[in-house]
This record gives structure tokens, C-alpha cells and sequence, in this order.
């Protein structure tokens, strides 16, 4: 009874602080907000380069904007910005924009709610609109009809990247190697490790993580079946002839040994370790004075012409926070940001595309300027994304661990394994 | 018991046998302590070297000298700046550790106070939950409720007393004889008092190990100063160091060099401190007397 | 227990004659007011989270921003349920298996012959016991990368290997990864419990040792007979603190081994509930497996108290 009576009283005292712990988060009065201007915050990727583009934005603003100055902050470009917003929408500590958001992670962000719909503001459908042309409504609402919860802001097409020097030291022809089908891309791989000239023909990272389909899988399953998504009208479409088709290419490259099912302790590109990799634009600027390389679309099981691949767009949009207390003045400062004077900014600076139609013919000095991005142009013409679905990373995850088997290590026959985890897929779309 | 050490070991055979076990003891420990170590050789010879690679050759490579390994990894992360949050992250762990820490495991071990037992039988089951667990209700309480993010508080916060430093302070505590602590009341000294001039002092010993194995906690954490900190100039340098490693390595030319670099920069101010000190770290039981 | 001087110590047990608040808090209730800075913690950082976290792995749960409101319906244990039939799960938790059933022996083992190794030298003690005691002090997040570099393909360990590396190498192998993991981890924290070790053979009578030598005891025997019974609690605190660590392992098949790769050989129960609740947005879930790896553990706690309990 006595001891009892001491546990009882213990776990008491413990309950007493929880009374203080549970005071609520003071939630942003929406309607005041709307029509609110003053200080913004902003978070950017780590990323060298788009920071230097978020300062100079941000300089450029606050010149002119004495009263409603931006704050830069940074997230990490990597894995671990999703951990980061997810716990700052829980917690109420989200900036007024982020320009990091990945349309994978987004649908679950908006159901927390918490972001804001863009077409509240007066002119946000037509700025959006006429920026991203009619592929913007891949980002929208109910099927493309609803609002806006990002603004699809900038994309890093895929593309087969190769190193010049290693395809002709391996006697396949380095200027245009023309490799469009599967049959193509396994025999010039076979070529590039017997011949010594590598160790390995491609290395993508073998890791489990969710993205990482993103740079292998399914750059070549969205060219393969005309940009198809992994998800279409709330049902998985993998488990089909082509999905089948682009997993078995893989299957071979890991059986063969042409691609190493050990992530790279090194940059394998750099130190000549693997001939090709699937990359977007933002490579260009790590590998220009480090190899001899050329680009080439992505390709596909029987080759389709090079101006109708269509390819994964990697693309990062911009969302504005329900935290934020000034919307008014973030959005102006949102379509400051990607009006076409500092979209021509972020292209020069990063290299990675704006999500704006007709980029060659906006921006041709510095196409003219440089070359090498114009086949990134002329691609991000025809891109598709991940499938906009709730639940996307946990999908995306599933995927990947099922692949990882039934491809990478091959403890499973990729039949059984994409059947399996489509089913499992479809049950969680369902639930 | 007692014995006479003339009788053991008189035959010269005998002590000739004990001084080539004993210099077998040395051999043996000798080549673990070199594999412990090993890494950090391979670490601090990779960090200043242009091309480090995997090779045997490796090793003791005779050229290729460089600092230019720290000044890279030092211009994305800013080493001194995170060097100094760390420091802040984990000095501020410590004092708490070491001021409430001590009271706790004070009264925890000689005071009588209704909820003692339970207390120790709670602090025994929190070890075992899992810090991911609690990490996004924490965040929430910290950041949301408290608006600590991007404040070394808020850093500090979930490690500000660490459990098993409490544990040990009071395994330290009891073991105390209970005589010294009544001729002190019968002195009319207050329990701070015999606290502080008496307690304290008798274990400074353990005041040492707390020290070793509470500041390796916030030195290492990398997640948690995550997700508090969007200022790039609060993190912590293992928050910075993980960072790179996952996301800026594939984007320079010699990721391996700067990673090592990197490496180095964490461990050894804490190795050489260690060293310096480690003498203080020794002797101590803590382990009698763990059924409570 | 009874004190002999009322004076000196106070009574361990009230009596009705005392204050309502000493019948309350007991004969010395500075003790409380000395506790309360880390009840309070405990409180905060802990046990609220963790209530949290208990409750939540009974509803739908979805997390919000704040001031949105989004229906949490009690499921009872159809998380539970759930997640136990996940075979990535239950994966996981075999995982963890293998890591426990390599890590804590060889823990136990060698932290307890190293230290009375090092206990019976008089020279050279210092320098031994730092190289022992280094790896613990250094931060994970240095030493994996150096490991990665040292266990990978190519790397240095193969190449003293060479015909003999494993085939695929250590961590992507999936029979070796969780291996090779188990290893990185002993090796991090041995140099802690070589430090326990050897303070708890401090108080074992050197006495009992030379009365073996002198009745012909080998170093064996004597290290059978004398050191390991003299320090059995501080085995089962090893026991319970390696299990308890081993348990929530995350760092190491967070980065060494991305992610818990090759194929799941490596994911941890944390670190499920680290890509459940926090990326993926299922904190139902994850707390679900939090409670049940708690609960595990805390039955393996017991399980080594009553072992290594003395008859």
C-alpha cells in the first residue's frame, strides 16, 4: 500500500510540469494575414550555388524594400530538408517561403496544412500560369483543376551523362554514341568494362533510400512509356510490360557486374570510376574542368526519337507557410522571385532549369553563351514529375525497398517483385 | 588470508615462465591497441593528403602533401564557427549535468523523501526509450511551444541531464559511509552544506567520468541540433560534418580528403584533450550496488 | 533500517505525530527540492514525449500544423497489428537479433579480459588505456567515414584481404552487413566498458589472487574463479547497457550503411521509426514500433538481471 502510494505520488509530481508543457501554439490569424505586409523569412537550399542566388534576390528586395525586408535562411539541399519542414509545420516555426519544397513530400504538407493556397492572391493563377505554361496543372489540385499549394519553380531533366574520354578508350564512338535502346546501352556497357577502360558503365547509388529511384528507375520508365507516372489515376502502373522492361535493363546491369551495387566512396564520374550517370544540369557545373563529357536523353527498350523523350524533371518547388503573418508581402516577393529577370538568374547561377515556358527563346544570350545547357533547355520541355498522391515518400520507400531486392541484389525476380509491391502500393493509395 | 609471497614462485623455472606470460600480455595488447588506433592514423594521414585512396600504399605515402583538404571543407563549413557551437552545445550539457546531476544524485542516494524509489525506477526505464521516438513531440514542445528553435537552449534542452550521470553520482553517493554524514549533522551543518564541503569533494572521481561520458553525447549528436537550427551559423560541427557527408560530397573534387579533414577537426581536440587528461578518468565503481 | 541517533540521520519512516507535510513528502523533503530540476526535466523531455508517443499508437494519427484540426479515430491495436505484420518490421527486429547476439558477448568478453589485462601490468597502462578509450570518445559521425572508406570495395581492408574479400564486399553484403556493423560498434564502445571494468576490479582482494597462484591455479582459473564472479555487477550494468545501446542502434545504418541497406540487411527498429514517423509522415506507426522495442528491451534488462543474479 505505502509503496503504492509513493508511485502514485511520484508520478504526480511528474504529471505537474506536463499542465505548462501543453499551453497551445498561437495560431496565425489567416484572414489578417492575407492582407498583411512586413518582415518575411525565406528558406533556400544549402546548395553553393542556389544560395548565391538567394542573397542576391534577397539584396536586391530589401534595396527597395526598406519596411518589408527578407531574411535568408538555409535548409539542407539533401535527404533531410523533408525531416526538417515536416517538423516545422508540426511545430508552427515554418518561414513565409521555402524554396526547397519537393512535390513528392507536398500533398502531405498541405492535409497538415501547412501551406496556402496560392491562388488566393490576386493575379496567383496567372502568374503561375503564364510562367509554367499548361504543364503547371501537373502541380495543382484535384487533377490540375484546384488551387495552387507550390509553385512549380525549377527542374533538373535527366539526361545519360558520359565521359568522352572513357567511351573512346573503350572504341565506341564518344561524339555521338547514339545509344537509344536498352539492347544499345547493355552492349556499349559490356564494351566499356571488358575493354578496361572502366571499372564500371554506370553507377547509380545503390542506397535504400526513397529518392533514390529518382535517379535510376525512373528517369527511363518515364521515357519508356511516354511520361507515364509511377501512379495514374490512383492506381500503380509499374507492374506492366514496360515497368518490366526498364527493371530487367537494370537487373542485367547489376548481374553483369557493369554497375556496382556499392555506393561510391568517391565522385565516381571524376576519378573515372564508372563511364556514364544519369544527371541533371546542376552536374555540369561540378564536372567542367574535371572530365570530357557529352549528354544524351535517356533511353528506352526499342529507342524513340531523341525531341520525344520525355524524361524525370527533378524538380523543387516554392511554397508559402501557414505560419506566415505577412502574406502579402511574400508573395509579391515570391513573384519577384521568379519573374523573368531572376528566373534568368537562377539559370545562370545554378545551370538548373526555371520551370517557364520556352526557355531557349526567353533566355537565348545564354544559351548562345552556353552550349552545353541548351539540350537541357530544349529537354525541360518535356518532363513529368512524381505522381502528385498522399502517402508519396512512404510509396516512393516501398518502392524502392522492393527494387532494391528484385534489381539491385536480385533476391528476388523482378516480376515477383514489382507484382508484390504494387499490390502492397495499391493497398496503401486505398486505405 | 594472507600468504607468504616467498612460497609462490620459488623455483627460477616458475618466474621465468611469469616474465614471458607477461610479455606475451604486452604483445597482445599491443597489437589490439594498434588496431583500435589504427583508424585515426589512416584518418589524420588521408586528411592531409591531395588524392587520399584506398591502397596499401596508402599508408605511408611519401608525397602529395596538402592543407588544402581543411581550407576546402572550411569554406562550406566554416570549422571555427562550428568548432565554437559545439563547444556552447556541449559545455552547456555538462553544467547541467554537473549541477543537477549532482543534487539529484544526492538526494537520490542519502536523502529519504516520499518518490525516490519511483524516480529511480523511472530514470532506470527512460534509458531505454529511444530518442527518435520522442523527437518530433519534442520538437513541437521545444520550437513550438517554448519558440527555442535556433537558440543554443533549445540545443541544449532535451541533454541537459544526462541520465546516466545521475545514475552514477548516485551509485557514488551511497557508497559513502553513512558516519561521515551524521558527525556532520551532529555539527548542525545543512544538507547543502554537508553537500557541498563533504559529499562533493569525496567524489571527484566520479565528477571525471561524468564529465567523459556525458560530453561525448552533444559532441556527437548530430539529428536533434538538426532539426532546432536553420541558421547555418548555430550547428554544431557534426550536424555540419553529416550534412557534407550526405549531401556536398558528390559535388567536389576530392570528397574523400575534405571528408577526412572534416573528421579530424571533431576528433582530435577531443582526443587530445583526452590524452591530456585521461588519468583522471580511471578507478571508479560504479557498478556495485545497481539492484537499487 | 533503523538509525541509532534521532539526531544525526532522520527517521526513515513517518509517523502520525509529524507535520501533515513531512506525512507528505517524507523525513527529508529537500531531497525533493533537490530532485525537482531533473524531475521537471524528466518530465518535459521524457515522459510527456513518451505518453505522447504511447498514445498516439493507438489512434490514426497524422500530424498537423497547429491550429488544424484533423480527425484522430482510437483504432486500438490495429497499429500494432499493422506493423507486426510488416516483414520489414519484423526484419528489422531480426536485425537488431543478429547486431545483440554478436555485440554484447564480445563486449562482455573482451572489455572484461582487456581490463584485467591491463590490470595486471604496471607499466605502459596509460598509454593501452587510451588507445582503448579513443574510439569511444570520438564522434560517430567521424569515424564512419573512415570506415566506409576502409570496408568498402576497394578499399584497404579488401586489399590485405585480396583473394579472400568477401564477395559482394562487407556492407553490401547482407549476411555481413549487420556483421560488420556489430563490430564498428564494439570497437566504439569497448574502451567505456573497459573503463567500468576496470574500476570494479579495484575491489577485488588482490589477496584471493595470490592465495590461487600460491595453491597452483593457473591464469586462467584464477581468471574464471575469482575475477569474473568479483565483478558481476558490474556485468550485468555492462549487459544492460550494451543491450540498451545495441537496441536503439541508428547512426550506423543511418550513414554507414544509407539507410539500412543492402535490401533491408541493416534497418533498425529506430531506424524504421525514424523513416516511419519523420519521413514519412506515420507517427502512429513508428510510435507503435517504439513501444514494442521498449518493451523488448525492457524484458531483456530483466532476463539479464535474474541471470547474472548471485544464488
Amino acid at each position: 500500500m505505502r509503496t503504492l502510494t509513493r508511485r502514485t505520488l511520484g508520478t504526480a509530481a511528474l504529471a505537474l510540469p506536463l499542465a505548462l508543457a501543453a499551453c497551445g501554439r498561437s495560431a496565425v490569424d489567416s484572414q489578417e494575414a492575407a492582407t498583411s505586409r512586413g518582415p518575411i523569412s525565406i528558406w533556400v537550399s544549402t546548395n553553393e550555388q542556389e544560395l548565391a542566388w538567394g542573397k542576391a534576390v534577397s539584396e536586391a528586395w530589401n534595396a527597395e524594400h526598406e519596411h518589408e525586408p527578407v531574411t535568408l535562411q538555409e535548409i539542407p539541399a539533401g535527404s533531410s530538408s523533408e525531416e526538417a519542414i515536416t517538423a516545422a509545420i508540426v511545430a508552427g516555426t515554418t518561414p513565409d517561403l521555402i524554396f526547397n519544397i519537393s512535390p513528392a513530400a507536398l500533398p502531405d504538407w498541405m492535409r497538415a496544412g501547412g501551406l496556402v493556397d496560392l491562388t488566393t492572391f490576386e493575379g496567383g493563377r496567372r502568374h503561375i500560369e503564364e510562367r509554367g505554361g499548361t504543364r503547371a496543372r501537373n502541380y495543382a489540385e484535384d487533377e490540375g483543376k484546384g488551387g495552387y499549394y507550390q509553385l512549380p519553380w525549377k527542374s533538373n531533366p535527366v539526361m545519360l551523362m558520359y565521359n568522352r574520354k572513357i567511351f573512346a578508350d573503350a572504341g565506341l564512338d564518344a561524339e555521338t554514341p547514339d545509344l537509344d535502346t536498352f539492347d544499345k546501352l547493355l552492349d556499349a556497357s559490356r564494351q566499356i568494362v571488358s575493354s578496361g577502360a572502366a571499372g564500371s558503365a554506370i553507377w547509380p547509388s545503390p542506397t535504400s533510400d526513397f529518392y533514390q529511384p529518382w535517379s535510376d528507375f525512373y528517369p527511363l520508365y518515364l521515357a519508356q512509356t511516354g511520361g507515364t507516372r509511377l501512379i495514374e489515376n490512383g492506381s500503380p502502373t509499374f507492374d506492366s510490360p514496360d515497368g518490366l522492361a526498364v527493371a530487367r535493363m537494370w537487373r542485367s546491369m547489376y548481374d553483369e557486374e557493369l554497375a556496382p551495387r556499392e555506393q561510391s566512396t568517391d565522385d565516381a564520374m571524376t576519378t573515372g570510376a564508372t563511364a556514364m550517370q544519369l544527371a541533371g544540369p546542376y552536374a555540369i557545373a561540378t564536372y567542367k574542368d574535371a572530365i570530357d563529357y557529352g549528354f544524351m536523353p535517356v533511353p528506352t527498350a526499342e529507342g524513340i526519337p531523341a525531341g520525344k523523350t520525355i524524361t524525370f524533371a527533378d524538380s523543387k518547388n516554392v511554397s508559402l507557410c501557414s505560419t506566415s503573418r505577412n502574406r502579402l508581402t511574400a508573395w509579391d516577393f515570391l513573384a519577384f522571385a521568379t519573374g523573368e529577370e531572376w528566373d534568368g538568374k537562377l539559370l545562370e547561377l545554378t545551370g538548373q532549369m526555371p520551370l517557364r515556358q520556352d526557355l531557349a527563346s526567353v533566355y537565348p544570350d545564354y544559351f548562345a553563351k552556353n552550349p552545353d545547357y541548351t539540350s537541357f533547355a530544349d529537354q525541360a520541355d518535356r518532363v513529368a514529375d512524381v505522381p502528385y498522391v498522399s502517402g508519396g515518400i512512404e510509396i516512393w520507400q516501398r518502392f524502392r525497398d522492393a527494387y532494391s531486392g528484385a534489381v539491385i541484389f536480385g533476391t528476388d525476380s523482378v516480376e515477383q517483385g514489382l507484382s508484390d509491391v504494387a499490390h502492397q502500393i495499391d493497398a496503401l493509395i486505398k486505405e | 588470508m594472507s600468504v607468504d609471497r616467498s612460497t609462490a614462485g620459488n623455483a627460477p623455472d616458475h618466474a621465468h615462465r611469469k616474465r614471458a606470460s607477461r610479455g606475451a600480455v604486452y604483445a597482445v595488447l599491443a597489437v589490439i591497441a594498434l588496431v583500435f588506433i589504427f583508424p585515426f592514423y589512416f584518418m589524420a594521414i588521408g586528411a592531409f593528403q591531395e588524392d587520399p585512396t584506398t591502397s596499401l600504399s596508402a599508408l605511408a605515402p611519401r608525397g602529395g602533401w596538402t592543407l588544402e583538404n581543411f581550407t576546402t571543407i572550411n569554406e562550406r563549413l566554416g570549422l571555427l564557427r562550428a568548432l565554437v557551437n559545439s563547444l556552447v552545445f556541449t559545455a552547456g550539457v555538462l553544467a547541467g549535468t554537473l549541477v543537477f546531476g549532482l543534487s539529484a544524485g544526492y538526494a537520490l542516494a542519502r536523502l529519504r523523501w516520499r518518490g525516490r524509489g519511483a524516480l529511480f525506477v523511472i530514470m532506470l526505464g527512460v534509458q531505454m526509450v529511444p530518442f527518435q521516438l520522442l523527437m518530433i513531440p519534442l520538437y513541437v514542445q521545444i520550437a513550438g511551444n517554448y519558440g527555442l528553435g535556433d537558440t543554443y537552449a533549445g540545443m541544449i534542452l532535451p541533454s541537459l541531464i544526462n541520465t546516466t550521470a545521475v545514475f552514477i553520482f548516485r551509485q557514488f553517493f551511497r557508497s559513502l559511509p553513512e558516519s561521515i554524514f551524521e558527525a556532520a549533522r551532529i555539527d548542525g551543518a545543512s544538507e547543502l552544506r554537508v553537500l557541498w564541503s563533504i559529499a562533493i569533494p569525496m567524489v571527484r572521481p566520479a565528477i571525471a567520468t561524468v564529465v567523459l561520458i556525458t560530453f561525448i553525447g552533444p559532441w556527437n549528436e548530430f539529428l536533434w541540433p538538426f532539426l532546432i537550427t536553420k541558421e547555418s551559423s548555430m550547428q554544431p560541427l557534426a550536424v555540419a560534418l553529416a550534412n557534407y557527408i550526405n549531401n556536398v560530397a558528390g559535388t567536389v573534387a576530392n570528397p574523400n580528403g575534405a571528408i577526412l579533414a572534416g573528421a579530424c577537426t571533431l576528433a582530435f581536440p577531443v582526443v587530445i584533450l583526452f590524452c591530456l587528461f585521461q588519468r583522471y578518468f580511471t578507478a571508479s565503481d560504479i557498478g556495485a550496488g545497481i539492484k537499487g | 533500517m533503523t538509525t541509532p541517533s534521532a539526531l544525526a540521520a532522520p527517521r526513515a519512516r513517518t509517523s502520525a505525530r509529524d507535520p501533515w507535510w513531512r506525512r507528505l513528502l517524507g523525513t527529508q523533503p529537500l531531497g525533493l527540492g533537490m530532485s525537482l530540476p531533473y524531475i521537471v526535466f524528466l518530465a518535459v523531455v521524457m515522459a510527456y514525449p513518451l505518453g505522447y508517443a504511447v498514445y498516439i499508437s493507438f489512434f490514426d494519427y497524422v500530424f498537423t500544423a497547429p491550429g488544424v484540426h484533423a480527425d484522430h479515430p482510437f483504432v486500438g491495436l490495429a497499429n500494432y497489428r499493422a506493423v507486426l505484420s510488416d516483414p520489414r518490421v519484423l526484419g528489422s527486429f531480426a536485425n537488431i537479433a543478429v547486431f545483440l547476439i554478436i555485440n554484447v558477448p564480445l563486449t562482455v568478453i573482451l572489455s572484461m579480459v582487456l581490463a584485467s589485462a591491463l590490470n595486471s601490468l604496471t607499466r605502459w597502462t596509460a598509454a593501452f588505456r587510451v588507445a582503448f578509450y579513443v574510439p569511444y570518445v570520438t564522434a560517430s559521425v567521424s569515424l564512419i567515414g573512415v570506415w566506409m572508406l576502409m570496408f568498402s570495395q576497394d578499399g584497404l581492408v579488401n586489399s590485405i584481404l585480396g583473394p579472400l574479400a568477401p564477395d559482394p564486399s562487407w556492407l553490401v553484403n547482407s549476411h555481413l552487413a549487420m556483421p560488420s556493423i556489430a563490430l564498428f560498434v564494439t570497437w566504439k564502445q569497448l574502451g567505456f566498458y573497459v573503463l567500468l571494468y576496470l574500476a570494479a576490479l579495484q575491489n577485488v582482494p588482490k589477496e584471493l589472487y595470490e592465495s590461487a597462484q600460491v595453491d597452483g591455479a593457473g591464469a586462467a582459473k584464477r581468471f574464471l574463479h575469482i575475477t569474473v564472479p568479483g565483478v558481476r555487477s558490474t556485468t550485468l550494468l555492462v549487459l544492460i547497457l550494451a543491450i540498451i545501446t545495441g537496441s536503439n542502434l541508428f547512426t550506423e545504418p543511418y550513414l554507414l550503411t544509407n539507410g539500412g541497406g543492402p535490401d533491408g540487411a541493416s534497418a533498425s527498429p529506430v531506424l524504421l521509426i525514424y523513416q516511419k514517423g519523420i519521413q514519412q509522415g506515420n507517427p502512429d506507426l513508428a510510435s507503435a514500433i517504439g513501444v514494442i522495442l521498449v518493451i523488448l528491451v525492457g524484458l531483456l534488462s530483466l532476463i539479464s538481471t535474474r541471470l547474472t543474479k548471485e544464488d
